[in-house]
C-alpha cells in the first residue's frame, strides 16, 4: 500500500535525549520531596499523572477502536497510527501503578479514618480496592496490545486505504473495538470513584465516572492533534497533515467533544444545584468558591469549553494549524489541572501545594510518556508521509 | 438580462455531471442548478465544493433564531419567575441555573426554525411552476445541468459540459 519514497529522517535522539532529562528531573523530585518530608504532595502529584498520561495513552487506543467502529477512513492509517502512538505507555503504568500502592496511606483518608457505612467500608478497603485497579489497568493493557496487533496487520491496512467500498474492517477488529471501548467505560469509571472520588468518600455523583472518561477521551483528542500540528510542521511537505481536510477533521473532533463535555460537566452540576444536599456541594462549593482553589478550577470550564468553543468556531481556524495546535495545548493544560482540582483540594482543602515537586515529578512522568510515544511517534511519521504520496498521486491520476 | 441565455446539459451518469459542476467551479460559475432522478452524493459533493465559494445567507437566519429563541427564554423564565414571586427551597426567586437548559433548549429550536424557513423562504418554495431547463428524463434515466450565462459565454460552458461528458446541450431563452 506504502508508495515508494524517500525514508523519513527526523533528529529522534534530541527528542530522546530531552526526554530522558525530563525522567531524570522528575525521580529526583520524587526523591528530594520525600527527604523533605512531603510524602503528601510526592504521592497525590505522583496519582494526578498518572491518571492524566495513563488516560491520554488509553483514550487514545480508544479514539483508534472509535475510527474503525464508525470506519472513518479520512486519512487512510495515519489517524489511527496517530491515537495508538502512546500506547506503549500502558505497560509502565502498569508498574508506576506501585507508586499508589507504596503511597496509599497519604492518598486514601479512609485508611487512617474509615467510613462509618458498613457496604461503603467493604468497597473501599486497600487491598481490594488497589488489587481490583490493578487488575482493571493490567487487564486494559491486555485488550490495547492485542488489538493494536491487528490494527497494524496487513488486512487492516489494506482496509483503511479503501474509503470508497463499504467493507467492514477485519473480523478480529469487529469484535474487539466494541469490546476494548466498552471496557474503557468501565474501567475509568471505576478509577474515577476508587482513585479521585474516594478521596472525599462522603461525596458522591452518580454521573461523575462517566464525566472523568469522556474528559480524558477529549484530553486525548487535543494530544491527537497537537501532535498532528507539530507532525505537519516537521515532517516532508508532502505529508497528509498538510491538507487542510484532515486539520479540519481534527479540529471537529476536539470542537464537538469540547461542547460534549460541557454538556455533561453541566448535567451534573445542575442535578447537584438542585438538591442542594451538603454532602454533595461541598466538593463543588469548595473548589469553586473557596481560596486558593478558585483560580485553577475556573481555568477548567475556560480552557476546556470557551477557549475551543469559540476558536474552533469556524472552518478557518480549525484548518489553521497554529490555532489548532494552540487550543489543543491549552486543552492539555486544562485536562492536567482538572486531574489536579479533583484530587489534591480532597486533601488539601486550604493550601496550594503547586511547587517544584509538582513540576518536577509531572516533567518525570511527561519525559516517560514521551520515550514511550517515540516508536509510535516514528511509524505515524512514516504513515503519515505515505499516505501523504498517495493522496497526491490519486490527485494527479484525478 | 434579456442578453442571457441558459444551457440545459444531459449527462447519462451523475459522475460526468459532478465532473461538469466542477468545470464549473474552476471557471467560477455559481449560477447553476441540477436535476437527478436519485439523491446522488458525488453531485451533492460537487455542489457543495462550489458552494464554498459563497457565503451561505442560511447561517445568518439560523443566527437570528438562536439569539430570538435565547432572548425569549430568558424572558419568559425571569419574567415569570419575578412575576409570580414564589420563593422555592431558599433559591433565588430567578435562579439562572436551571433557566439555562431552557434558553439553550430555545436557542435550537428558534435556530432551527429559522433555518427551516430560511430554506423556504430563500429556495422560493411552495413553487407550483417546474424549474426551468426541467425534462421529464431527468427523473428517469439521466442527469441535467442547467447554467445560465451571457450570450457571449456559451460557447464557453458548452463546450465545457461536453466534455465533462455531456450526452447533449440545449440552448434556451433565459
Amino acid at each position: 500500500m506504502r508508495p515508494i519514497g524517500e525514508p523519513v529522517q527526523l533528529n529522534w535522539s534530541r527528542l530522546t535525549t530531552i526526554a530522558t532529562v525530563l525522567v531524570v528531573i522528575g525521580v529526583l523530585g520524587v526523591i528530594l520531596g520525600l527527604v523533605a518530608g512531603q510524602p503528601q504532595r510526592v504521592w497525590l502529584t505522583w496519582l494526578v499523572d498518572l491518571l492524566f498520561f495513563m488516560g491520554i495513552a488509553q483514550a487514545g487506543v480508544v479514539w483508534s477502536t472509535g475510527f474503525y467502529l464508525t470506519q472513518g477512513r479520512w486519512a487512510g492509517s495515519t489517524h489511527y497510527r496517530l491515537a495508538e502512538c502512546f500506547w506503549r505507555f500502558l505497560p509502565l503504568a502498569l508498574i508506576l501503578f506501585f507508586g499508589v500502592v507504596i503511597g496509599r496511606d497519604y492518598i486514601f483518608p479512609w485508611i487512617a479514618h474509615p467510613v462509618t457505612n458498613k457496604i461503603k467500608a467493604h468497597w473501599l478497603s486497600a487491598p481490594f480496592l488497589l488489587t481490583r485497579d490493578f487488575i482493571a489497568i493490567a487487564i486494559m493493557v491486555f485488550l490495547s496490545w492485542i488489538f493494536i496487533g491487528y490494527s497494524r496487520a496487513r488486512e487492516a491496512v489494506i482496509w483503511h486505504h479503501q474509503p470508497d467500498t463499504i467493507e467492514m474492517p477485519p473480523v478480529p477488529i469487529r469484535r474487539l473495538a466494541p469490546t476494548l471501548a466498552i471496557c474503557y467505560a468501565v474501567a475509568y469509571t471505576l478509577f474515577a470513584y476508587d482513585l479521585i472520588s474516594s478521596l472525599s468518600p462522603q461525596w458522591h455523583s452518580t454521573l461523575f465516572g462517566w464525566w472523568y472518561f469522556a474528559t480524558i477521551y477529549w484530553g486525548a483528542i487535543c494530544v491527537m492533534s497537537f501532535t498532528a500540528v507539530q507532525m505537519r510542521r516537521l515532517l516532508p511537505s508532502v505529508n497528509i497533515f498538510t491538507r487542510p481536510r484532515v486539520m479540519h477533521d481534527l479540529g471537529k473532533l476536539v470542537f464537538a467533544f469540547s461542547v460534549f463535555w460541557m454538556y455533561l460537566t453541566y448535567a451534573q452540576y445542575l442535578v447537584i444545584w438542585y438538591g442542594d444536599i451538603p454532602t454533595e456541594t461541598f466538593f463543588i462549593v469548595g473548589r469553586c468558591w473557596h481560596h486558593p482553589w478558585m483560580f485553577l478550577t475556573w481555568m477548567v470550564p475556560v480552557l476546556l469549553w470557551v477557549v475551543p468553543f469559540t476558536g474552533l468556531m469556524g472552518v478557518l481556524p480549525k484548518k489553521t494549524p497554529k490555532i489548532l495546535g494552540t487550543i489543543a495545548l491549552l486543552g492539555i493544560i486544562g485536562v492536567w489541572d482538572l486531574n489536579y482540582i479533583l484530587i489534591v483540594p480532597s486533601l488539601s482543602p486550604d493550601k496550594l501545594p503547586l511547587g517544584w515537586i509538582e513540576l518536577c515529578i509531572t516533567a518525570g512522568f511527561l519525559g516517560a510518556f514521551i520515550i514511550c510515544a517515540i516508536p509510535g511517534l516514528k511509524v505515524l511519521a512514516e504513515v503519515a508521509v505515505s499516505d501523504g504520496l498517495e493522496t497526491s498521486n490519486e490527485a494527479a491520476q484525478h | 438580462m434579456s442578453s442571457d441565455i441558459e444551457l440545459v446539459g444531459v449527462f447519462t451518469t451523475d459522475d460526468q455531471c459532478a465532473h461538469a459542476v466542477e468545470q464549473l467551479h474552476h471557471v467560477r460559475i455559481l449560477g447553476f442548478h441540477t436535476f437527478a432522478p436519485f439523491p446522488s452524493e458525488k453531485i451533492a459533493e460537487a455542489v457543495d465544493e462550489v458552494r464554498e465559494w459563497g457565503k451561505s445567507p442560511v447561517r445568518k437566519w439560523v443566527l437570528a433564531g438562536g439569539i430570538t429563541g435565547v432572548i425569549t427564554a430568558i424572558v419568559l423564565t425571569v419574567g415569570t419567575s419575578w412575576e409570580w414571586n414564589l420563593n422555592t427551597g431558599g433559591r433565588p426567586i430567578a435562579s439562572i441555573a436551571p433557566y439555562i437548559v431552557i434558553m439553550f433548549e430555545l436557542m435550537i429550536l428558534f435556530g432551527v426554525m429559522g433555518a427551516i424557513n430560511s430554506f423556504f423562504i430563500l429556495s422560493g418554495l411552495p413553487s407550483f411552476e417546474l424549474a426551468p431547463g426541467y425534462r421529464t428524463r431527468f427523473g428517469a434515466d439521466r442527469f441535467g445541468l442547467v447554467v445560465r450565462v451571457a450570450e457571449g459565454d456559451d460557447a464557453k460552458i458548452e463546450t465545457l459540459m461536453r466534455e465533462a461528458g455531456a450526452e447533449d446541450v440545449v440552448r434556451e431563452a433565459a
